[in-house]
This record gives C-alpha cells, structure tokens and sequence, in this order.
C-alpha cells in the first residue's frame, strides 16, 4: 500500500491510526519479506539450472567432435572397399587368361595327338577315328595355333594338314574302292565321313557320281521298252523316272547328313542319266506313236504319251519338293538359292525339252483324233431315208469329253488349254454348221397343230375334219416325210441340248485342269479357253434358235387360218362352246405333241410365237371383214377365251390385246367404246377402224368418239 | 465382277528373239524386261484400257517362236481378234520368215482377223530392213503397219491402242456379242471374229 493511500486510509494524526497504520505496514513488510525469501529461494534453483545446462553443452561439443571421427572412418573404409573391388575383377581376368592358356596349351597337346593319332588311325585302316581327329582339329581355336606361331613354335598345323590331306585320299580312295564294287554299306560309312574332315561338298560330289554311274546302268536296263501289250512305253518311262526318284531320294537323305542346300548339285550330276534314259524310251514312244491310219488307231498311243508326260510333271514336282525339303533349314537366301539351283535345273534339262516334244506330239495326235472322231459322227448323222433319230450331238461331246479329261491328265494347263481350244474350234465350226444346215428349213407340219373347225356350214366342216384326216393318214402312209419331220425336231432339241453340254464341259474343264494349275495365271488361261466353249454353246443355241424359227415358217399357212378362224363373224349357234374353246384346245395338243420332242423352254419359245403371230394377223383380219352384233360377239367370245389360256409372258400380253380390239366388235353401241379400252390401250385411229367394221354403227358416232 | 463391254483376242506371232515378250511386258507392266528366257508355249496378259470413255479388255497371248511349239501355238488363231505379226528390223531372217508365218496365220486364223506387221527394235542402230520395205510388205499383204520399240517404249502403246479402237468399231458396226459383265468368263460369248463383213478394210 502507498504511502498517500496508507495516509489517506488512516489518520496519522492518531496514535491509534498510526498504530494502524504501522501494524498495516508492518503486516505488509511480513509479507514482503516471505515474497523475498521465496524469489531468493527460487533463484538458487535457476542457478543449478544454468549450471547443469553449461555443463551439458561442454558435453555436446566432445560427441560431434567423435562423430566428426566417425564419418571421417566411414569415408575411409568406402574408399577401401572399392580398391578391393577392383582388385577383385582383376583377378576374374587373370583367372580366365589363365584358363584360356589351358585350353590352348590343351589344343596344342591335342594337335600333337591328332596328327599322331591321324597317322597311326590311317594305318590302321580306322578311318573313323582319322576323321574324329580332323574333326577335332577342325573345331580348335584357330587363336591357339596363331600364339603358338607368335613365339616362334614351327607351325604345329603343318603336320596336322599334312596328316589330314593323307587321310582324306585314303578315304576317297576307299570309297572309290567301294563304289567301284558297289558296295553301298562302305560307301555310305566313308560318305560320313567327308563332312567330319570338312570335305562335305567333295563327298557329295564323289557319292552323286557314284549313284549316277549306278543309275545309268540301272536306267539302260529299265529303258529297253518290252514287245507287249498295254502301254509299254509309258511304262517302261516310270520305271526309269522311279529308279530316278530312288537314286534323288537317297541322295537327298545323305546330303541331308552332310549339309544342307547341297541336294541340288547332287540332282545335276544325276540328272544327265535320267534325261538320256527318258529320251530313248520317248524316242520309241514317238516312233510308235507317229501318224496312225485311225482314231481307233490313235487312241493308245494318246494314252502313252498323256501318261508319260504326266509321269515327267511328277517327277519334276518330286525333285522341287525334296529340295525345298532339303533347303527347309536353311536362311532365306540360301534357301531360295537351292530352290532356283533346282529350277534351273528343271528348266535347262534335257527332260523338260523331252516333255515338249512328247506334249507337242500328243497334241497334234489328239488334235487328229478329235476331228477325225467328230468327222465320223458327222458322217454317221448323215440322214439315211427313214432314220428318225439323232445321236449327233451325244456322239460329238461325249468324244469333246473324252478328248479333254486326257488333256488334263497330261499334267500340263498348256496341254489342257490347247484341246480346249480345238474343241471349241470342232463344236462351233463343225458341229454348229451341220445342226445349222439341217435345222434352217423345217420340214412341212414339223409339229401338227390341228386346224380350226370350219364356220357356217356344220356338214362342210365335218367334211373337211374328213380331209384333214385323210391328210394325216397321207402323212403317216408317207413314211419319209414323218422321218423327217421325226428328224428335224430331233436335231433341233440335239443344238439345244449341245448348248447346255457345251457350258457344263467347260464348267468340268475349269474344275478339273484347276490341280495342274500352278497360280493365278494358269487359272486364268484354263478359264479363257474354257470360254471358248461358251462360244460353242452360244453358237449351238443360235442354231437351235434357227430351228423354232423355221418351225414357225413351216406353221405359217395354219396360224394364217387360225387367226381367220377367231375372228369369223359368223356365229355358230347350236356348237358355241365348243368354237370359242377350239384354239387354246389346239394350242394344248400343240405343246402336248412339242413337248415329246423338246425341250421346254423350247416349247414356251414355240408357244409365245404361235400366241403371238396369231394373234396379229387375227387383228389384221378384222378390217377384212363386217360384223352385226351377232358376229361381232362370236369373234368376241372366241378372243376372249384365246387370251385367257395364252400362256404366260408375252404371250398373254399380245393375246389381251387382240381380246381388246375383238371386244369391241361386240359394243352394243360405239359410245361404249372407252369401258373397254384398258391399258395398254389400242391406237385411237385402231379403234376406230375395228368400229367401222360394224354395219349397224355409224361413222359419225365414230368419228365423234373421244379417245 | 469385271467391267469392261468388249474383250478383245490379241495374238502375237514371229520368230523367236524378235521382241515379242517385250513388247507384251512394255505395254502391259511398263518396263523392258531384263534378260528373260525364251517363252515356253503361250503366255498369257491382260491389260484393259478405255477407248471412248468405254473399258475394253485385251487378252493378250504371247507365243513362243520355236517350231516345237507349234501344235500349242496354232490353236490360239482362230479365236483371235487381231494378230501381230512381229520381225527384227535388225535381222534379215526374221523378215524373211513373214511368208511362212502368213501362210500359219491363212490356214488357221479366220479369215476376218485385224492383221498388223510389226518392225521391232527401231532403237538398234544396226537396222537391215528399211521401214519401207517393210511398209511395201504389209500393204501387199492386206496388213496395217508399224515400227516399234519395246527397248525404248516407241509406238507400243499406240500399237495396241489402235488395235483396241480399230476393233471396238468393228465390233460396235457387227454387233458382236457384248460383256455385260453378268456372265462369268465361262458363259461369255468370245466370239471368234464373225462373218459379216461390213466397214472394215479396203
Ligand atoms: N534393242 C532392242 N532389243 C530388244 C527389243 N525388244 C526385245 N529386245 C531384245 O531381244 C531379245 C528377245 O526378246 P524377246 O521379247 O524375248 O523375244 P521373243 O522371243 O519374240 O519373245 C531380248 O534380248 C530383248 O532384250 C527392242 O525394242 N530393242
Ligand atoms: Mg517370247
């Protein structure tokens, strides 16, 4: 309390407030006192305090000083340990010098040893162990041999190739030895061993001569052709190529052991025997085969020479796919190295020239088969008086057929190609021209169509029914003229059948000569020529075109009476029916009778055309003559009913037409003329013409007619 | 489906090495072929090209020259539409071979066929037959006339180009048969060169 506060609070001037005043005071200075001790007691702590806190500073220097020592060591040891690292890969490269040293110093031992083991293996006679030697030899690192030289060492390969040369002419001769006595168990151990002692080309060389000289005298002996029956030639031709196959296969299984790609030099050194063996069996072949007197003659010759070229592809195929086999292994560039070596092989053979000439006769042969053949069924189809039938046109496609299934058994698209186009030639030229000669004039009445019954008089119908009747006993008395008529129909449903033949065996041809295509264009030129029978066919289709045409000339004179028939303005009472029904019954016995003879789009052809000519010269005839209603709906009546059995198609359409313009014949009055008209319409200037025809309509009407 | 509305037969004939496989290679693939063999039998290319905005196929077939080849050459004649008849200008022989490959070309090509005497390699310097000696022959013998060479692609395209025109006009006055395209090769009418003759050649 302050001393103002204190004076304030307390009146000093009293003893008994100063004695307040000072108990007050002293109260306060107790207190005073006690906060002082406290501080003061409190002080001491914080001494202690800073003392243990120097301390512990002095301490915390001393530890980073050790750390300091610490990283420094670590430092150091790092730094060690790489040294030792290094220390340590320099040994890895000491020890490996090391081991390499070995192995050379091994390879020069072994040197020592080969060539010493070569000499003492060639004299006794152990080739096998020669070669292993060699092999051994051949293998070592050339570096052992080159340090070896670098210190001055006489060059230890010396004595080695030495020992090596002289062994390798013990072997040859060997194997000469055993070639020479064909013994082929030798030959082939000694073959073995040419790869070892790095000669692999020189043995397949030395083993491809061997089996050539073998083959030659084998080929010599197969290729005498024996006296005999069936086809010698061309068998006598597969068993030379077969020994030819064996010798190639044997060949190809030890080239194989040898080395890959080499197959191909072994085939050329064989190839010479098979191409002087396969030309003198074909040099008998094409003796025998030369111009024959017949077809009939021709015929096995062309069996031999399609068979042996065929047997020739074989062959050729086989030696591609054993080098291809050969070659498998191989990298891309070598691979088709060998397979070009065999190609050319191929190509550049005498066989394959062989092959040409034995194509080139088969085709002239078959060129003089075929039309000989086809000349003999023409000949044949030469109409005798009476023959009724024809098998032209069999006859001809089954010898096309024939002709071209041994084409394609040649093994040759070429060959195929080929007899396809002389096929072609025969059909559309030969063939065509004779269907066309007997089908471009129709014999008369090819195909009966009755005739209409006669208008008016009953009696006088019936009479001509009689005549008629007496027409057709005439015809059947007269035995030729069926014949003909029998003929013609025949010939004409032959060109329609030969059209479809003729597209089926080109269908056949593609199919089958597809298997001795060999790619895109081979196909192409199979299907070209192929279509070279579509012109056949198509010519052949034409000619039976020329056929319905001369059908319908020779139908001619009746269709005129018939359309004369429909549109008679003359009714007849009592027989209505029967008249208005007479034309779609004769149309019905017509395709009835057409339908025995031909095929049916031939008959719907003849149908249409009937329908249709009919039917034109029926409205033709309407301006001819005058019509009363009476007439009128007869004609009318009659049209219809023609119309609603026409047939289908065009026929129909031309049918409704004429049902139209005989319609209106039948109006009762000319006014009604547009409730009968409906598409497609008359011409008005028809319409009108049809009109005048009535007697009772007047021309003023008509003429007044919006149409 | 193709579409082309004419195909055409082209055969090429003449003794062996006068350039006729080049000059179907010149015009069907562009290039002058290096050192290739002999043809074998008949070759077979097709090239089509436009003539008046309307696509004509040419099937082109290359024959072999050698005589051993002849029973599979001649049966390409008769349904040729155009023959190419092909000499050397640099080799004597192969001109004087011509009659011998027309009386091939009488006897069994039609009578109708557009005929064309080619002299080929006119880039040779060391030329025998003049060009118009080879004219004088070509007229003489009803045949339309042309130098060329395969080497330097001289008058190749012109050749079949005008043979491609000459018998789609032949074809569009006689009415042959037309590719609609809806028939396969098989079906389609390959007409050989028909018989009625109307506005060709004199
Ligand atoms: N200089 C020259 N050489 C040609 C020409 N056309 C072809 N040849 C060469 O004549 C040789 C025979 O050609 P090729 O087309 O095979 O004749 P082909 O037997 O008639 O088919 C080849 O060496 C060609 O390079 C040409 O236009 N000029
Ligand atoms: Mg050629």
């Amino acid at each position: 309390m302050s001393l103002s506060l204190l004076l304030e609070k307390y009146d000093v001037s009293t003893e008994e407030g100063l004695q307040k005043a000072l108990s007050e005071v002293e109260k306060e200075e107790s207190e005073v006192d006690e906060a002082l001790s406290g501080v003061l007691s409190r002080a001491c702590m914080l001494e202690d305090k800073l003392r243990t806190a120097s301390q512990a500073y002095t301490k915390l220097s001393e530890v980073k000083a050790d750390a300091q020592v610490a990283a420094d060591m670590v430092d150091r040891t790092a730094e060690l340990a790489r040294d030792v690292s290094a220390k340590v890969r320099q040994l890895d490269l000491a020890r490996s010098r090391v081991a390499e040293c070995q192995r050379r110093v091994h390879d020069l031992i072994d040197l020592q040893l080969c060539s010493a083991g070569v000499e003492a293996a060639i004299k006794a006679n152990d080739y096998e162990t020669g070669a292993g030697h060699v092999s051994r030899f051949l293998s070592m690192d050339p570096g052992s041999v080159a340090a070896a030289r670098a210190r001055g060492a006489a060059d230890p390969r010396d004595a080695m190739t030495r020992a090596a040369n002289t062994l390798r002419e013990h072997i040859v001769r060997r194997f000469e030895d055993a070639a020479q006595k064909n013994d082929d168990e030798n030959v082939d151990k000694l073959f073995k061993l040419f790869p070892q002692i790095g000669r692999a080309e020189e043995g397949v060389r030395l083993l491809a001569k061997y089996l050539a000289t073998k083959l030659g005298v084998e080929i010599r002996r197969l290729s005498v052709v024996a006296e005999g029956e069936g086809a010698v030639f061309a068998d006598a031709m597969t068993r030379v190529l077969e020994a030819a196959a064996a010798a190639a296969a044997r060949a190809a299984a030890l080239a194989a052991l040898a080395a890959p790609g080499l197959l191909p030099a072994a085939l050329a050194a064989l190839q010479p025997q098979v191409c002087a063996g396969v030309r003198r069996v074909s040099g008998a072949l094409l003796r025998a085969a030369a111009r024959p007197a017949s077809a009939l003659q021709a015929e096995p010759a062309l069996a031999e020479l399609a068979l042996a070229h065929s047997t020739i592809q074989l062959y050729f195929a086989f030696l591609t796919r054993r080098t291809q086999a050969d070659a498998a292994s191989l990298p891309e560039a070598a691979k088709q190295a060998a397979l070009d070596a065999v190609e050319k092989l191929i190509a550049e053979c005498d066989l394959t020239r062989t092959a040409q000439d034995i194509l080139g006769h088969y085709l002239e042969l078959e060129k003089f088969f075929l039309e000989e053949s086809v000349n003999k069924a023409l000949k044949m189809a030469t109409p005798q008086p009476g023959s009724t039938t024809s098998s032209l046109v069999d006859d001809v496609f089954f010898i096309a057929r024939k002709v071209i299934r041994r084409s394609i058994s040649t093994g040759s698209v070429e060959g195929a190609c080929v007899v396809l186009n002389e096929v072609s030639a025969v059909l559309e030229r030969d063939v065509t021209a004779v269907l066309r000669r007997r089908l471009r004039a129709a014999p008369p009445d090819p195909l009966p169509l009755p005739a209409p019954p006669a208008p008016r008089a009953p009696r006088l119908a019936l009479d001509l029914t009689a005549l008629d009747l007496t027409a057709d006993l005439a015809h059947a008395l007269n035995k030729d003229v069926e014949a003909q008529r029998l003929l013609f129909l025949a010939h004409l449903a032959e060109a329609e059948a030969g059209a479809e033949w003729a597209a089926r065996l080109a269908e056949e041809a593609v199919r089958g000569a597809g298997g001795a295509a060999r790619g895109p264009t081979d196909t192409h030129k199979v299907e070209s020529c192929a279509a070279g029978l579509g012109a056949a066919a198509a010519a052949l289709a034409l000619a039976a075109e020329q056929g319905v045409a001369a059908v319908r000339a020779g139908l001619a004179p009746r269709l005129a009476l018939w359309a004369d028939a429909l549109v008679q303005p003359a009714p007849l009472a009592e027989e209505l029916e029967d008249d208005a029904d007479a034309f779609p019954q004769a149309l019905e016995q017509f395709s009835e009778c057409a339908r025995q003879h031909l095929p049916q789009h031939t008959v719907d052809a003849l149908l249409l055309a009937v329908v249709t000519d009919v039917a034109t010269r029926a409205e033709a005839r309407i301006l001819h003559h005058h019509y009363d209603r009476e007439g009128g709906l007869a004609a009318e009546r009659r049209c219809r009913r023609a119309a609603g059995r026409a047939g289908g198609g065009g026929a129909r359409e031309r049918a409704a037409r004429l049902a139209q313009a005989a319609s209106l014949l039948a109006l009762e009055r000319p006014q009604h003329a547009a409730d009968v008209l409906r598409p497609p319409r008359l011409p008005p200037a028809r319409v009108r013409d049809i009109l005048a025809r009535r007697t009772d309509f007047k021309i003023e009407d008509i003429k007044k007619l919006k149409l | 489906m193709e579409d082309y509305k004419f195909l055409f037969k082209v055969v090429l004939v003449g003794n062996a090495g006068v350039g006729k496989t080049c000059l179907v290679r010149r015009f069907t693939q562009g290039l002058f072929p290096p050192g290739q063999g002999a043809t074998i039998g008949v070759d077979f290319m097709i090239k089509t090209v436009e003539v008046d905005g309307e696509k004509v196929k040419l099937q082109i077939w290359d024959t072999a020259g050698q005589e051993r080849f002849r029973s599979i050459t001649q049966s390409y004649y008769r349904s040729a539409h155009a023959l190419i008849l092909v000499y050397d200008i640099s080799c004597q022989p192969t001109f004087d071979c011509l009659p011998d490959w027309l009386r091939e070309i009488e006897e069994y090509a039609n009578n109708k066929v557009l005929r064309i005497l080619v002299g080929n390699k006119t880039d040779r310097e060391d030329r025998e037959i003049p060009k118009h000696i080879g004219e004088d022959f070509a007229q003489r013998h009803g045949m339309y006339f042309l130098e060329t060479s395969a080497k330097e692609a001289e008058n190749v395209e012109r050749l079949f180009m005008e043979i491609a025109v000459e018998l789609m006009e032949q074809a569009k006055c006689k009415e042959l048969p037309k590719y609609d395209g809806s028939l396969g090769p098989i079906n389609g009418k390959t007409t050989s060169v028909g018989d009625g003759s109307c506005c060709l050649r004199s």
